[in-house]
C-alpha cells in the first residue's frame, strides 16, 4: 500500500497527464482518480476540489522545469552558452513530454486567474536568468524589463506551437527561440550568429 | 429591466411598431454583445449564464436563442466585435504616420490608450480569454496576428532585415504582449500608456538591435 505522500504525488502526476490530454475544462475528478488509480476518498483527503489539485500539480510542473534548467546551467559557463543550454533544456523537456507542456503553457490559461498568475510568475522566474546579459550591453541605457520582452517573445512562440499540437516539433524552433531570447541584449547581428550556431550544432 | 450602461443607448420601442425586424434583431444582438463583455468582466466567463446575458441586455430568452446557439457563441461574437474595433483603431493610427518607427509608435500608443480606457475589456481580451476554452484562445492568437503588418514593416526598415528569422514579427508581438500582460496581471491597466517607450523598444529591438532601438525611442519621445 502506497503511503499518503506517494498517493498525493500520484494524483498530481495524473492531473498533469489528464489535463494535458483532455484540457482543463473537460477534466473531471473522476478522470484524475482513474488515471492515478486511487479512490475518490483519497482524492478528497488531499484536495478540496479539482482546482486546488490543479494548482498543486502546476507548482510541481514549475519546480520540475526550473529544476532541470538550474541543474543544466551551472553558472560556470559564459552567459550566451548558459542561455542556450537553459532554453534547450526547456524545449527538450516539452518535446519529450507534450502532455506536461500543454498543461504548463496552454491549459493553465483555462484554470482561472490564480493559475494564470502562477504561470506568469514562473515565466518571470525563468527570465531572471537572462538578467546577467545586461552586462553585455555595456553602459547603454536600456529599458529595465528587457527580460520580460525576451520572455514574452519566447513564450508567445512556444504557446503557438503547443496550441496547434506541435510539441514534438519544438526543437526545430530552437534557433528562432534563441534569437528571440538574445536579441534584446545583443541585437540581431549577434543573435543571428548564435541562431546559426544552434542550427548547425 | 435596463442593465447598467445601456440606458443611454437607443432601443426600439416595445410592443407593436414598424421597425423592420432586421433592425430590431441587430439592436438586440448588439445589446447582448455589450452585455457579454460586462458580465464576463464582472463575474468571469465560467460563472456567466444565459440568464445573466438576457437580464443585462433586456431581451427575452427566446430572442437570445434566435440569435445565438449558446453562451459561448455569444461570448465569441462579443470578443470578435471588441477585437475588431481595437484592431481598426490601431491600424488607423498606424497608417496616419509615414515612416516605420513613427508608424509603430502611433499604433502602439493607440493600442495602449484603448486598453487603458477599458480595463475590463483589456483584461478580458489579453489575460482572461483562456477561460473561455481553446476556441477562444485560437481567436485571440488570430487577433494578435492581425497586427503583424505593424511590426513586419521593420524588415524593410532594418539594414539586414531580409536575413532576420521568418518569425521576427511574432517575436516582437510576443515582447509587446508580455509587457502588457504583466501590467494587466498586476492590475495596472490604467497605467498602460506609460509603457509606450518600453513596448516601442520591444517592437524595434529584434529588427534594429538595442542601441538603435534605444536611440529611436529617445528621438520619438521628443
Amino acid at each position: 500500500m502506497a503511503g499518503s505522500e506517494t498517493r498525493r504525488q500520484l494524483i498530481l502526476e495524473a492531473m498533469v497527464r489528464v489535463v494535458g490530454r483532455k484540457g482543463y475544462k473537460e477534466t473531471s475528478v473522476a478522470d484524475v482518480i482513474e488515471e492515478a488509480n486511487v479512490s475518490r476518498t483519497t482524492f478528497y483527503k488531499h484536495f478540496d476540489d479539482k482546482h486546488e489539485c490543479f494548482l498543486a500539480a502546476y507548482d510541481l510542473v514549475v519546480e520540475r522545469v526550473l529544476g532541470a534548467v538550474i541543474a543544466n546551467c551551472d553558472g560556470e559557463q559564459p552567459w550566451l552558452e548558459r542561455m542556450r543550454v537553459g532554453l534547450t533544456t526547456v524545449v527538450e523537456l516539452f518535446a519529450l513530454d507534450p502532455e506536461l507542456a500543454r498543461t504548463a503553457i496552454v491549459e493553465v490559461a483555462a484554470a482561472g486567474a490564480d493559475a494564470r498568475q502562477r504561470h506568469w510568475n514562473a515565466v518571470t522566474r525563468l527570465s531572471e536568468f537572462l538578467e546577467a546579459g545586461r552586462e553585455l550591453s555595456g553602459d547603454r541605457e536600456l529599458p529595465e524589463n528587457l527580460d520580460l520582452m525576451a520572455a514574452g517573445a519566447v513564450s508567445g512562440l512556444i504557446f503557438d506551437e503547443l496550441l496547434t499540437g506541435r510539441a514534438e516539433r519544438l526543437p526545430e524552433l530552437l534557433p528562432d527561440l534563441l534569437f528571440a531570447m538574445l536579441v534584446p541584449y545583443v541585437g540581431p547581428g549577434a543573435a543571428t550568429a548564435e541562431m546559426r550556431r544552434a542550427a548547425a550544432g | 429591466m435596463e442593465g447598467a450602461g445601456v440606458g443611454e443607448r437607443w432601443r426600439p420601442p416595445r410592443g407593436r411598431h414598424r421597425l423592420p425586424p432586421e433592425v430590431v434583431a441587430r439592436s438586440q444582438r448588439n445589446r447582448l454583445l455589450e452585455a457579454a463583455v460586462r458580465v464576463v468582466a464582472a463575474k468571469g466567463y465560467g460563472a456567466m449564464t444565459v440568464g445573466d446575458l438576457t437580464r443585462e441586455a433586456g431581451v427575452s430568452r427566446t430572442t437570445f436563442y434566435e440569435l445565438f446557439e449558446d453562451k459561448e457563441a455569444c461570448f465569441l461574437a462579443a470578443y470578435d466585435n471588441a477585437v475588431e474595433a481595437l484592431v481598426r483603431r490601431v491600424v488607423a493610427a498606424y497608417e496616419s504616420a509615414a515612416a516605420w518607427p513613427e508608424r509603430a509608435a502611433a499604433g502602439l500608443a493607440a493600442l495602449l490608450d484603448a486598453l487603458a480606457a477599458e480595463p475590463a475589456l483589456a483584461r478580458l481580451s489579453l489575460v482572461d480569454i483562456g477561460n473561455a476554452g481553446p476556441v477562444a484562445q485560437r481567436r485571440y492568437r488570430a487577433a494578435i496576428q492581425r497586427l503583424t503588418p505593424l511590426f513586419e514593416e521593420g524588415r524593410d526598415y532594418a539594414p539586414g532585415g531580409r536575413g532576420l528569422p521568418a518569425n521576427t514579427s511574432r517575436m516582437a508581438i510576443g515582447g509587446v504582449t508580455g509587457l502588457i500582460s504583466d501590467e494587466l496581471l498586476a492590475g495596472r491597466a490604467e497605467q498602460l500608456p506609460g509603457l509606450l517607450s518600453d513596448v516601442l523598444f520591444a517592437t524595434l529591438v529584434p529588427y534594429i538591435g538595442p542601441d538603435a532601438a534605444a536611440r529611436e525611442v529617445d528621438r520619438l519621445k521628443r
